[in-house]
């Protein structure tokens, strides 16, 4: 059984490499003693008297008048719940302040937002992600948070430095982070045990991953690999990442990468192993789609890998049965390549350039970020949270696929990227009307050679981002 | 030409006096001031809710507009890079075609038959009226999205069905070749609409068509194809033109079931022209795809009721249009 | 077949029982594909009332082996206090509204185009059907920034103030049951000294209702499931339509609750069955023209 339970010390190490992986400047190992300093706040490290810590915490309260705050995020009915809840209790702490909320799914939150950006109608604070967050800013339609960080408002004495780089585009900061992640790859340990196949180390290869796939469907009959495809635009990056390049030029005006064999060697891979009928194939996984985590091979035992963001472990786990096991280990890497990812903000509260009450969005994602009580009712849902404080504080309320995640992003950070440049505009364009429709279904369906998709992939692509 | 200057025309010809033009212009005034009295509400909604943003679209279309920043002018860049420069679109023009000629007459036949078949008045009509409707009321919803790839699936009910009459199951929505059948059997399914549509028709025939038919001798399929057919062709007219429209701007299902895939073998225009919006934030393409797209349906439409005065047959006689 | 034949033959099935074997015959082929026509709806029902074990492990049986009311609960739990009863309210408001407001509308503008010569007419049908041509999708944006001028966003006006204003589609429908009325029953009514306000009132109106009940039925059950123009003008949980909120469980990059889903879906069918079932006898009725004949 993984779930070990982790003792104060390797919490405290686990919320100070967490944030210190995250550096713009390249990833240190850590140094534990650094750990004991930050701890050092005006708080007491108590989780039964939350209105005490945050009387201590938040500036004081005089009385003002009645104020309306808008908040808008995505998410699915467990994060709107949980919340909600939050925001009930943001109200009790500042009871001039009376939040409306707006909610909706991942595409309905921005086909929505964009309309009201469209019509000067934006909210005041808005759940904002990491690949629109250089849009959003271009256009002029967030403001910089770097003010209320020196004022205090929005207090990150508890935040490392590390982890608010993701949010920040021409060094101000736009988004604040509410939890980190990284991408990893899912391992059905119960499975690999029942092939006898030793786990792979963090720092694996493409081939170990090919090798193992292979293993695993000749001993259990089942795909070795299943879920997302590997040709997923995510795996593009790592992949290009590995062989120590960025998919896009720092001007955002062209593919960044000259090397296209290891995307024709990684396309190659993967019909290689279709063909073997070791992993999914993508027509199956085209039918399959958009059933979420419940049609998900790895969930149905159906695939002993799947590869998927490390916030996702939590519902895929639920979904799966407490009864299983899993590990989280990094996305392979190329052969003598580096770390394949980084630790990314899972997703920012930005304040929009439309808001009404700006001072009050400032108070509220101060609150969010650094409320233990509020957390302990977020559970991390988000992602990792980036207070040391919170984190520390969660260590008596996590379930065992928050440990594996917490776990997890607790090893990535010694051996990681840094966080690479925000996408440009028109990366959305590239990925939606180029990389998929005309490299990886025509390769993987068959219609085209990786070769001859590597080519069509830059020229299509190069002409969208030049243009933009 | 209009009716007025026929007439006027015609007096002309046959050298009426004025007096009849006087009693002729104040029924043309009164007809004119109760026509518009009746046609005000769409005409006050057209204006205030429809008018400018059907300009804007317009506008747009000649424009670069990612929603966030003003529009910029290109001309008839949109046109150029649509027409000649993106694959995508071609493939769903296809697709979009595919479906319509398809989707389209299979809906309206089992519509009729169904129709015709419930108009008998035998026990029970009214549940199975309420069942063969069923299927239409689940419209777009996301439960019916997930039951539909559930049957289609590779594991799924249809798949299944055909394992045991030994036939090889189809990966139904993950085949090029077959997922669009996915989505026209859909359509088939929800014939619900045009059904309704037909019944009420049928029922505005009066029975006494029928009684004096009966009289003259008439057997059941003279009768269908001498009174319903005839008596019907305003409804069907209705329906073939509506559904015309409907299957060129098909999305919801598209959008929910397959999203397009694989391939864009399901990338119905209405489908990508949303995408292109919101997905990629091209406001100013999407809104050039739109202005096409309504071209293509006014040809097909005007096509059908330019032969409409061929077959329809009005009880109140032809009127122009 | 022969008249002689016929007459001779005792082994010939009465004529009752031919119609008895027709009647039968009919009846199952219409009971087998009403079976198929509503199958997905009772899969849906029935997934709806399966733990969140067996939903997706035994997907074809209509029957769930342990069957529970746990979807509908967290189903009805809605979203922080915000239950559905309050979404059904939403929804029961719009959807009667818009309804009533499109039939009625539609009808007096139908009538216009039907029976009435005016000048402009065929221009301005012409541009009616043209706007029933042009995509929704890329009108959104243009009318939200109209809408957003008159502050009207975040409320049911949007969506409610235009219905009441026509509907292309319901005009052209009643249009096309208007010329199926023949003319000398207008013209009786002119004769008699009935103005045209009077003759769509009293003549047109009471014969073309399968046209208005139809009309009706379709108006209640697009406004009920209408999911795009809710999202963009309601911001607020607390104004979400079912076809909103039921959109709001899922969320495609992590868990989705499809119990709720389904049990959410199955209730809101309800009403829409409910207002079908009710208005379906007025379809029934035929007209009789028994008054033209003296």
């Amino acid at each position: 059984m993984n779930s070990k339970k982790l003792n104060r010390r390797d919490f405290l190490r686990i919320s100070a490499l967490t944030a210190a992986g995250a550096a713009l400047a390249g990833c240190t190992t850590p140094t534990p003693q650094v750990v004991r300093e930050t701890v050092e706040v005006p708080v007491k490290e108590t989780v039964e008297v939350p209105v005490q810590v945050l009387v201590e915490v938040t500036p004081t309260i005089e009385e003002k008048e009645p104020v309306e705050l808008r908040v808008a995020w995505w998410g699915n009915q467990t994060r709107h719940t949980r919340t909600i809840q939050v925001i009930k209790m943001f109200e009790e702490t500042y009871p001039w302040i009376t939040i409306t909320y707006e909610f909706a799914t991942w595409d309905d939150h921005w086909t929505r937002l964009a309309t009201q950006a469209a019509g000067g109608n934006l909210p005041d604070v808005m759940q904002h992600d990491y690949a629109r967050l250089a849009e959003w800013v271009g256009n002029g339609l967030l403001i910089p948070l770097d003010d209320y960080v020196d004022s205090g408002a929005i207090d990150l004495s508890n935040v490392p430095d590390e982890t608010l780089g993701g949010g920040r585009v021409n060094g101000k900061l736009y988004g604040m982070n509410l939890g980190v992640n990284a991408l990893c790859m899912v391992l059905d340990t119960d499975a690999f045990a029942n092939a006898g196949i030793e786990l792979p180390a963090q720092n694996w290869t493409w081939a170990d991953f090919e090798a193992i796939a292979v293993q695993i469907k000749d001993k259990l009959d089942i795909w070795g690999y299943g879920g997302n495809s590997l040709a997923h635009d995510q795996i593009w990056r790592s992949v290009v990442l590995s062989n120590g390049e960025w998919i896009y030029t720092p001007d955002g005006k062209a593919l960044g990468y000259t090397d296209d064999q290891v995307l024709v060697d990684h396309m190659n891979m993967i019909l290689r192993l279709q063909e073997a009928g070791v992993i999914e194939p993508r027509d199956e996984e085209v039918a399959r789609a958009s059933l979420g985590q419940q049609g998900d091979p790895l969930v149905a035992g159906k695939a002993a890998m799947g590869f998927m963001w490390s916030n996702q472990l939590a519902s895929t786990w639920t979904a799966a049965g407490a009864e299983r096991h899993f590990k989280l280990v990094q996305i392979p890497r190329l052969a003598g390549g580096l770390s394949a990812i980084y630790v990314k903000p899972s997703m920012f509260f930005s304040i929009t350039a439309q808001a009404k009450h700006p001072d009050e969005g400032a108070m509220f994602i101060n609150f969010f970020t650094n409320s233990v009580a509020a957390n302990h009712v977020l559970l991390a849902e988000r992602g990792v949270p980036v207070s040391t404080v919170v984190g520390e504080s969660m260590q008596a309320v996590l379930t065992p696929d928050q440990i594996e995640m917490f776990n997890y992003m607790a090893v990535v950070p010694s051996d990681c990227q840094p966080v690479p440049p925000p996408d440009p505009v028109g990366e959305a364009n590239v990925r939606n009307n180029v990389y998929y429709p005309e490299f990886v279904d025509p390769v993987l369906y068959g219609l085209t050679t990786p070769e001859e998709g590597v080519v069509v992939l830059r020229e299509l692509a190069d002409e969208i981002l030049a243009a933009s | 030409m209009s009716d007025t200057t026929r007439e006027w025309l015609l007096r002309k010809a046959r050298g009426k006096a004025r007096p009849v033009l006087k009693r002729r212009s104040r029924i043309t005034r009164q007809n004119n001031l109760m026509g518009y009295l009746f046609l005000s509400p769409w005409l006050i909604g057209f204006f205030i809710f429809t008018l400018l943003p059907i300009v804007a679209s317009l506008v747009l279309a000649f424009t670069e507009y990612d929603i966030f920043s003003p529009p910029t002018w290109v001309a008839l860049d949109n046109f150029r890079k649509m027409l000649f420069q993106d694959n995508r679109y071609w493939r769903s023009v296809r697709a979009t075609f595919y479906y319509v000629f398809t989707a389209v007459p299979l809906r309206l036949l089992v519509a009729l038959g169904v129709a015709m078949l419930l108009n008998r008045g035998r026990r029970l009509v009214g549940v199975y009226r309420a069942a063969y409707y069923a299927p239409s009321i689940v419209g777009g919803s996301v439960a019916i999205a997930v039951m539909w790839r559930q049957i289609f699936g590779v594991d799924g009910l249809v798949n299944y069905a055909l394992g045991a009459l030994r036939i090889p199951g189809v990966n139904w929505l993950g085949d090029p070749r077959t997922a669009i059948w996915t989505l026209i059997t859909l359509a088939a399914w929800q014939f619900g609409s045009p059904m309704l549509i037909f019944l009420a028709g049928l029922k505005q025939i009066p029975v006494e068509l029928y009684e004096s038919a009966s009289i003259d001798g008439a057997g059941g399929w003279a009768k269908f194809v001498g009174i319903t057919l005839p008596m019907l062709t305003p409804v069907i007219l209705f329906n073939l033109v509506m559904q015309i429209i409907a299957g060129f701007m098909a999305f919801t299902q598209a959008y929910l079931v397959t999203a397009g895939r694989p391939l864009d073998t399901t990338n119905f225009y209405a489908l990508y022209l949303y995408l292109r919006a919101f997905e990629t934030h091209e406001m100013g393409y999407s809104s050039a795809m739109a202005w096409v797209l309504l071209l293509v349906i006014a040809f097909f439409t005007a096509l059908v009721f330019r032969s409409s005065s061929y077959w329809v047959y009005y009880e109140s006689g032809r009127v122009e249009e | 077949m022969s008249v002689v034949g016929t007459l001779r033959s005792p082994a010939r099935l009465s004529k009752r029982n031919r119609d008895r074997i027709g009647s039968a015959i009919y009846h199952l082929i219409v009971v087998s594909s009403c079976f198929l026509m509503i199958y997905p709806i009772l899969w849906m029902f029935a997934s709806s009332l399966k733990g969140p074990s067996e939903i997706w492990t035994r997907l074809s049986s209509l029957i769930p082996k342990v069957p529970t009311f746990e979807n509908y609960v967290n189903g009805w739990a809605g979203f922080g206090g915000i239950t559905f009863a309050v979404f059904f309210k939403n929804s029961l408001f719009f959807a009667t509204m818009a309804t009533i407001g499109a039939v009625a509308s539609s009808a007096c503008v139908a009538y216009a185009f039907a029976k009435i010569r005016f000048v402009g007419r065929g221009f301005w049908f012409t541009v009616m059907l043209l706007t029933l041509m042009l995509p929704v999708q890329v009108l959104l944006i243009p009318q939200y920034i109209v809408f957003s001028k008159l502050n009207w966003i975040n409320t049911f006006r949007p969506l409610l103030i235009p219905r009441f204003f026509g509907n292309a589609f319901f005009i052209f429908l009643m249009m096309q049951f208007i010329r199926g009325l023949p003319n000398e029953l207008d013209e009786a009514a002119e004769i008699d000294g009935c103005s045209k306000i009077g003759i769509f009132f009293r003549i047109v109106l009471p014969l073309i209702k399968p046209a208005l009940i139809t009309a009706a039925i379709f108006s209640f059950y697009w406004t009920w499931e209408d999911f795009l123009t809710p999202l963009i003008y309601l911001n607020e949980p607390r104004l979400y339509t079912i076809s909103l909120a039921i959109r709001s469980f899922s969320d495609p990059s992590s868990t989705t609750d499809w119990g709720a889903i389904f049990a959410m879906s199955s209730l809101s069918l309800v009403p829409v069955f409910v207002i079908f079932i009710a208005f379906q006898r007025y379809l029934v009725q035929g007209i009789s023209t028994t008054g033209l004949k003296g």
